[in-house]
């Protein structure tokens, strides 16, 4: 690709206050979790210094067939590394999983709206699936922050491939997979004791749209604001392309710039 | 190394103002190189964030109609082989947000300004572009060949009739230099290019996308919901490119923009040997946010050994 003559980018845009184009990076480590899903480590200096929990990048396939953007919530922060968790579902995932330490790969971002985590509260990170990993960036932003307590509650197929990763940040950890029910399941379970913790209950979610629909539904009747992490298929991922629309009571909004988070109201998820 | 004496050493820096030596005229437009936006990939607050957006040629901003559109329901997009196939719809916030927002914006910082004009009707395209002929916006751009809407857009623009009845309408309404973009989804091109001429468009604009499709073989069923959409990327580069060169065969004197799966200075330089006096930069943004401006920089490089064509290119004539 053209792009990955320019190598000075990031400190190119950030002396001009602009964003940094798509650039070259290094990967630094890649790992399967579980058959199919992949934890992917690349360092980025300036994605690891900006992004926040729910906020995403685009990867780019090294095959110049191959032109889309694939966008991936970020899971984790360490240092200058940037880790992301994805299922291997077509020919772009593929050739990800394939890189090892040492490769490259070329990255946008950080990208999107964030979760907003600015109130102190108790938060109550409920994933599903391969939604879960931008919760795991949201425990890690709210550990450090003393006033905030974290509950992740995580729902899966199968394997709890990411319990090992929300156990490093989260203050409590209660998983699920489908031979015992859902996320809801545990909701339901976890409610008692969070009434009686008396404080306000924030929920973020992200996962199938189902059950962050379902999700959302359970806390608006139990008076909880819900922000959701929603998906769409992007065709560029910074708010150029307008594909990747989604109706909500503001209009028809694009999901890589008005979200990926939206409120449970401006959903219209919340019975209102 | 610290970082001043980095992007000293660093030849090519993207997000810097920069003073360009190749400028080009279009329809008596002096642009300040001969590389802009293709409409439909630019969005002044998106691409804004990246470059200055000001130091293009020109910028031709997203399709506007007299009302907010709400454009096709999702799934828009689909890879294809070295492009992509989409489906919007043209959804946009309407003329008047245009003219409150996006315009003045732009006009401040300094763009050239090239205003897409969509339609649905021929009474819509009147509307926008009699609000249009009283803004800033330097040039208009007719959309006759969008494959999206099911009113208006390509239905126009494959069919000489009904674009010279179009034209007749549009082109009393201003002196703004009035471009018609053209589709590829003809037999001749060439023949409606002439329709566009005789009808007054001072510059022709070419090509928009390709209709073309994607099947989930899991499903059995298109992956957009609007079923078929338009074919962008690299894969239409030598479309867009015979294009270019037929019209300019057929009509030696009208200014031509070419569009068309332009991810280098390379392919733009072809354009121009093509015929053209410049060209936008499209589906390369979506994949590389700072692509055309990237784009105007090689083809700057490569200019600068070839004094001929930049002598006509500066005068408004083109290479063929």
């Amino acid at each position: 690709m053209p792009t990955t003559a320019f190598s000075h980018t990031v400190a190119q845009a950030e002396q001009a206050g602009r964003m940094p184009t798509r650039r070259t990076v290094d990967v630094t480590d890649v790992r399967e979790l579980t058959p199919g899903v992949m934890r992917f480590t690349f360092r980025d200096e300036f994605i690891a210094a900006n992004t926040e929990p729910g906020q995403f990048v685009n990867l780019y396939s090294g095959n110049p067939q191959h032109l889309m953007p694939r966008p991936f919530g970020v899971s984790e922060v360490d240092g200058d590394d940037v880790s992301l968790i994805f299922a291997v579902v077509g020919y772009g995932t593929e050739e990800f999983a394939t890189l090892t330490a040492g490769d490259h790969v070329d990255v946008l971002g950080p990208l999107g709206k964030p979760f907003n985590i600015r109130t102190d509260a108790d938060y109550l990170l409920v994933g599903g699936g391969l939604g879960i990993p931008p919760l795991l960036e949201a425990a890690q932003a709210l550990s450090e922050r003393a006033d905030c307590h974290t509950t992740a509650v995580l729902g899966y197929r199968d394997a709890h491939f990411a319990d090992v990763y929300a156990a490093k940040y989260a203050d409590e950890v209660h998983s699920i997979d489908e031979s015992e029910g859902n996320v809801l399941t545990l909701l339901e379970r976890l409610w008692p004791g969070l009434q009686e913790r008396g404080r306000e209950l924030i929920i973020l979610s992200c996962g199938p749209t189902p059950m962050m629909k379902a999700v959302a539904e359970w806390a608006a009747k139990r008076g909880v604001d819900a922000q959701l992490c929603m998906e769409q298929r992007m065709g560029c991922g910074y708010g150029t392309c307008v594909a990747c629309t989604i109706d909500t009571r503001d209009g028809r909004e694009k999901v890589c710039e008005a979200g990926p988070v939206f409120t449970a109201h401006q959903l219209g998820w919340d019975n209102k | 190394m610290n970082i001043e004496q980095e992007l000293n050493e660093t030849p090519t820096n993207l997000y810097m103002p920069h003073e360009w030596r190749h400028g080009t005229v279009v329809a008596g437009v002096p642009w300040k190189n001969p590389v802009g936006t293709a409409s439909g990939t630019f969005n002044v607050d998106a691409c804004g964030q990246f470059y200055d957006v000001a130091q293009l040629g020109s910028v031709t901003t997203k399709g506007v109609s007299p009302v907010p559109w709400l454009g096709n329901p999702g799934v828009r997009t689909a890879e294809s082989p070295a492009g992509t196939v989409n489906a919007v719809g043209l959804q946009n916030p309407g003329v008047d947000h245009y003219l409150e927002h996006d315009l003045p914006i732009l006009k401040r910082i300094g763009a050239t300004v090239v205003a897409n004009v969509a339609g649905h009707c021929d009474d819509d395209y009147a509307q926008v572009v009699e609000k249009l002929a009283a803004s800033d916006a330097d040039m208009l751009e007719i959309n006759v060949s969008c494959p999206n809407v099911t009113h208006g857009g390509m239905s126009v623009g494959t069919d000489p009739v009904a674009l010279g009845r179009l034209m007749d309408r549009l082109r009393p309404m201003t002196d703004k230099p009035m471009i018609v973009k053209l589709t590829p989804n003809v037999t001749d091109i060439a023949a409606i290019a002439k329709a566009a001429v005789d009808g007054g468009a001072d510059c022709l604009s070419m090509i928009n996308t390709l209709v073309g499709m994607r099947i989930d073989i899991r499903t059995g069923e298109p992956i957009i919901a609007n079923r078929t959409g338009g074919v962008s990327g690299p894969c239409v580069f030598p479309v867009g490119l015979a294009c270019v060169w037929r019209v300019r065969a057929a009509l030696p004197d009208i200014p031509i923009i070419g569009i068309g799966g332009i991810d280098s200075g390379e392919k733009a330089l072809e354009y121009l040997y093509a015929g053209a006096n410049a060209v936008e930069v499209g589906g390369a943004a979506l994949y590389d946010p700072t692509a055309p401006i990237r784009v105007a920089r090689e083809l700057e490089e490569l200019l600068d050994s070839r004094p001929e064509l930049t002598e006509k290119l500066a005068k408004g004539d083109t290479w063929r």
